[in-house]
């Protein structure tokens, strides 16, 4: 159980890690930049950076599209 | 049955988005006129299943761009309408090659399409995510940062127009994609722009083509 336990909050721990990285990347967007999101809505990095600390389907969308272009940009398959 | 060269596009125009896109969407139909291509326009109201139904049946357009929001199953069209829903309908893309600029649609819709006898689908099995410059909402055509998303769809078209194949036309649209996303990365581009570039690469990683590769308009 204390393993269990153990290893859900390393989980938590890294998703909250991964959270503060995806929030300051979007922070670095220029002003006035806004992203649509299909029927889901234009949104500015002000209400992203919100979406994604609230853990809501926009902020999950957002970590989704930053955690696989990383992988990506790491694996050298960002330009093709 | 071979279909006629005529181009059908659908452009709804009701939130930032599909106003983005119907802007955008005016060089493909300048690309059709300079190529004496008939267009039939599809647009703001006029982009629903009624007229979409009824301009297929009567004009049998080779080719159709279908802009608008979408999931994984379906397109609409104006004030997000349902246009063309697999299990419904998708049997009126039979023998056409269809762009779909709508997230997700290629995921099931494109396939069921192509299942139905649609010749060819080109779309994105992801949200299509498009930035855009907030100053320059009253002037799509002039965004530069939609430009970086719009100028690569628009290419299918223009690849299609051109007489290239569907897998060729997908394909020159990711190497604008890619060549956008170098530049956006590079030590020029302007501060904070490398953060749009992973929608960028997001949008191309998220296109395919469906059906067969080798048809051409």
């Amino acid at each position: 159980m204390a393993i269990v336990d153990q290893k859900k909050n390393e989980q938590e721990q890294l998703d909250q890690e991964i959270k503060q990285l995806v929030m300051a990347r979007l922070k670095a967007l220029p002003e006035g930049i806004e992203v649509s999101i299909g029927s889901d809505g234009s949104f500015n990095k002000e209400e992203l950076i919100k979406s994604v600390e609230a853990d809501d389907e926009i902020g999950k969308k957002m970590i989704e599209v930053d955690m696989q272009s990383l992988q990506a940009l790491k694996e050298g398959d960002f330009y093709v | 049955m071979s279909k006629y060269k005529v181009l059908l596009i659908t452009r709804p125009d009701h939130d930032k988005a599909t106003r983005y896109l119907s802007a955008w969407s005016d060089k493909i139909i300048q690309m059709a006129g300079v190529k004496d291509i008939p267009v039939f326009d599809l647009k703001r109201k006029k982009a629903n299943k009624e007229d979409l139904t009824s301009f297929l049946k009567k004009k049998d357009p080779a080719l159709v761009i279908l802009n608008g929001h979408g999931n994984i199953d379906e397109v609409t069209g104006h004030n997000n309408k349902l246009l063309v829903k697999a299990g419904e309908n998708e049997h009126i893309l039979k023998g056409r090659i269809i762009y779909a600029l709508s997230c997700s649609s290629a995921l099931i819709l494109g396939k069921k399409s192509i299942s139905a006898g649609a010749l060819s689908y080109i779309g994105y099995e992801k949200d299509f995510m498009l930035c855009n410059d907030s100053h320059k909402i009253a002037r799509p055509l002039q965004d530069k940062v939609a430009k970086l998303f719009l100028e690569p769809s628009n290419q299918i078209c223009k690849s299609l127009l051109k007489g290239n194949t569907c897998g060729k036309a997908s394909e020159n649209s990711k190497k604008i994609f890619a060549k956008n996303i170098r530049m956006l990365l590079s030590s020029d581009a302007p501060l904070g722009s490398s953060e749009y570039a992973k929608f960028l690469w997001w949008d191309m990683k998220a296109q395919v083509c469906l059906g067969d590769m080798e048809a051409t308009f």
